[in-house]
């Protein structure tokens, strides 16, 4: 199968849309899914196609944290900073984290693997410390756990893929 | 429609705001972020007043955007509304301390002054966003506020000069506090980091419009019967000449 170009997925994400700035961020979320970022020439190609000016995309892309001008690693390793986490030693997950992979929260890792995000609250305080790898909690977390848990999301690891 | 601002009795239509029908009877209330010609934004926060509609409790509004009602009181100064006016300034002026325009002037009428360390002691901007509506209404909408909480500004298309924009000078010269800036030197103009051509009037000689302004005019067919190639004082003196020949 020949793999899509970008230009060619954008459009695709676009189409699928009707033409008013209203379904602006439905399309962006689309394109954040995509590609794990908002590429620049999607944003402009969305513009033309809901007839709207470029900046008040580009004002809803930085406004929200869901979407994302950088791309974005692979996989998004969320940890969670909420009281309940922090009072459980997040700050110290947050330091494990960034030790194992040597990136800051909002980087993304050489090889493009992860990308680090610190978050307020996930909702799961009963899990305290909660780590959220994509879609998967990772509840009372240990630093020893730590290395294992990340290494899995590794290509190859057990929960990549 | 019969309302009274300040003991006043007015009379305005149904749809229009509380602080223009004031403004109509002589009654001023401060504001930063209003503009006659453009609509109310309520970012600015000083133009509350204490307002009673009838048969209601009274609440504190911003009259820029409170609709009138009939028999609606209107209270523009009081004790609750200076008060609640002074806190405003405290936080507009910590914000932006080297604003230039009213802030400063309201700030020495209510006797405030910035008892805090502000984010940015250069800062101009109090974020109304008039600039933007102004851009929206008048121009292709090239600037809009951007990031958000307090790293919050305004900005263009990934805050490069934009493509778009037409160099009208509209969101310089609607901003309260000069924070936008723009130059001319007879010849070219610069605003939001782009360069323009300055077109001059061939009556007067005097530079009046960029050429993407008048581009933009022909485009939006604005005044289909205005002759663009002469500046508006020009252009007014024609037109006085043959309505008089006419």
């Amino acid at each position: 199968m020949v793999e899509k170009t970008e230009a060619e997925q954008i459009q695709e994400i676009i189409q699928h849309y009707p033409g008013q700035r209203r379904h602006a961020l439905a399309a962006m979320q689309d394109m954040q899914h995509c590609f794990n970022y908002l590429p620049r020439a999607g944003l402009v190609a969305l513009a033309e196609h809901m007839h709207c000016p470029l900046v008040q995309l580009y004002s809803m892309a930085t406004f929200y944290k869901a979407l994302s001008l950088k791309p974005k690693g692979r996989h998004i390793i969320k940890v969670c900073d909420g009281t309940a986490c922090h009072i459980k030693g997040s700050m110290s997950m947050i330091d494990g984290v960034q030790r194992h992979l040597k990136i800051s929260p909002g980087d993304v890792s050489a090889d493009g693997q992860f990308s680090v995000e610190t978050v307020n609250c996930l909702g799961t305080c009963a899990l305290a410390p909660v780590l959220l790898v994509d879609e998967k909690h990772f509840g009372k977390v240990t630093l020893g756990q730590l290395p294992q848990v990340i290494d899995s999301y590794k290509p190859g690891g057990g929960n990549d893929g | 429609m019969r309302l009274t601002i300040d003991g006043v009795a007015c009379e305005a239509e149904a749809g229009e705001f509380v602080k223009a029908v004031a403004e109509r009877a002589g009654i001023t209330i401060p504001s930063i972020c209003h503009h006659s010609a453009l609509p109310g934004l309520a970012a600015c926060r000083l133009c509350l007043v204490e307002a009673t509609p009838a048969g209601k409790r009274t609440e504190v509004v911003t009259s820029c955007v409170y609709p009138v009602s009939e028999g609606l009181q209107v209270v523009t100064m009081s004790e609750r509304i200076q008060r609640l006016r002074r806190t405003v300034l405290k936080l507009l002026i910590c914000r932006a301390p080297a604003a230039e325009g009213r802030l400063a002037e309201y700030c020495q009428e209510y006797g405030v002054q910035n008892n805090f360390t502000p984010p940015d002691p250069d800062e101009k901007c109090i974020l109304c966003g008039l600039c933007v509506k102004a851009c929206e209404e008048l121009g292709p909408a090239a600037i809009a506020t951007v990031m958000r909480g307090v790293d919050k500004q305004i900005q263009s298309a990934f805050a490069e000069a934009p493509t778009d924009c037409i160099g009208c000078s509209s969101c310089a010269k609607v901003c309260p506090t000069g924070k936008i800036s723009c130059t001319d030197d007879g010849e070219s103009r610069v605003i939001w980091g782009k360069r323009f051509h300055l077109e001059k009037c061939p009556v007067c000689g005097r530079p009046f419009a960029t050429s993407e302004e008048l581009a933009w005019l022909t485009h939006r067919q604005v005044g289909e019967s205005l002759d663009l190639t002469l500046c508006p004082s020009c252009r007014a003196q024609q037109a006085a000449k043959q309505s008089v020949r006419g």
